[in-house]
């Protein structure tokens, strides 16, 4: 997908927290992906490596943490893990439309001096 | 060393213009539709017989997505409607802030229904929301029945998925079975339409509009409600 744009955006969150934090150089950004999202870690990876030159986050390193993904049965309230091709309630075997995890894109952490 | 905690969602500044899109959509009461495929598979020739069907009914607006042409949008002009051309110069999707920029250009004091061609592609565009009611993905029979396992999200994001060209099944090995299988697996609740655009009659067309103007309707039941 378009990982190169997701890590323009990633650089830009952080540098903008950075300055607003007073750091001057980032050691680390953490990153949550869900499995759903369509977005591959391996092409982020190469994608950040690529981007980050002549950035604050420079000789920074990237951690990426997969969210499983998560629905909600909105008949028996239970919450269960979901794949793309099987989204049925283990209990009530109805279709599940309440996906309460699982598309995230999202910056956890960064650390940084 | 410190540590911040930032949880920050990437796409928040797409996010941010979007919300800002839906709102103003939302005020005019017009219904919005995010029209996803990959190229080639019919959207612009579905989308020319739709407003030579509803356009006496239904206010009609086009955005038209594309690399680098207009050739998109002159076919939509000659159907008489508003149409407004994105180039996005390369890039893979349509986002909030395109939209935004081809929202100003046209007057939304007169529409009724709007129609966000995208760019051709079943991957990015169905990471961008624009700011629609409804995603509708178009499938064609000549691409094989199965993109939906390939290409999931899509599929899965949609709320009706127009199955096209069904003029040339026969040429194709496409397995229907297989395909309302893997639709039911990925997305039970999409509505989902069989069309040809070239079959004379044209095929599915007159289901397909009559379900978008009930759509249509609807919301603008909904808004004369929230109003009121």
């Amino acid at each position: 997908m378009h990982e190169v744009s997701i890590i323009q955006s990633v650089i830009e969150i952080v540098t903008k927290q950075a300055l607003e934090n007073k750091l001057t150089k980032i050691n680390n950004v953490s990153l949550r992906i869900g499995e759903l999202s369509g977005v591959m870690p391996e092409s982020l990876e190469f994608a950040f490596d690529s981007c980050i030159k002549g950035t604050m986050l420079e000789e920074s390193t990237l951690n990426i943490e997969i969210v499983s993904a998560l629905g909600e049965c909105k008949d028996c309230n239970l919450e269960f893990p979901i794949k793309h091709f099987n989204k049925l309630c283990p209990s009530c075997n109805k279709f599940c439309t309440n996906i309460i995890r699982g598309y995230e894109l999202n910056i956890n952490t960064i650390e940084g001096d | 060393m410190s540590e911040i905690k930032v949880v920050a969602n990437i796409l928040h500044t797409n996010e941010e213009i979007t919300s800002q899109n839906k709102q103003l959509l939302n005020e005019k009461g017009i219904y919005v539709i995010n029209l996803m495929s990959s190229p080639g598979s019919g959207k612009t020739s579905l989308l020319e017989k739709i407003i030579s069907k509803l356009r006496d009914r239904i206010r009609i607006a086009v955005i038209e997505g594309d690399l680098y042409t207009t050739k998109d949008a002159e076919r939509i002009e000659a159907q008489g409607v508003p149409v407004v051309q994105i180039n996005t110069g390369g890039a893979c999707h349509l986002d909030g802030k395109m939209i935004k920029g081809a929202l100003d250009s046209l007057n939304l004091d007169n529409v009724d229904l709007l129609v966000i061609e995208n760019v051709g592609n079943l991957v990015c565009p169905a990471a961008f929301e624009l700011g629609e009611d409804i995603k509708i993905t178009v499938l064609s029979t000549t691409e094989g029945n199965d993109k939906p396992l390939k290409y999931p999200r899509m599929f899965e994001n949609s709320g009706a998925i127009i199955l096209n060209k069904m003029d040339l099944l026969e040429l194709t090995n496409f397995n229907k079975a297989e395909f309302y299988k893997d639709i039911n697996s990925l997305n039970a609740l999409a509505t989902i339409f069989e069309t040809s655009c070239v079959k004379d009659p044209d095929q599915g067309i007159d289901e397909l509009c009559s379900w978008l103007s009930q759509q249509v309707n609807i919301n603008s039941q909904f808004n004369q409600h929230v109003s009121d």
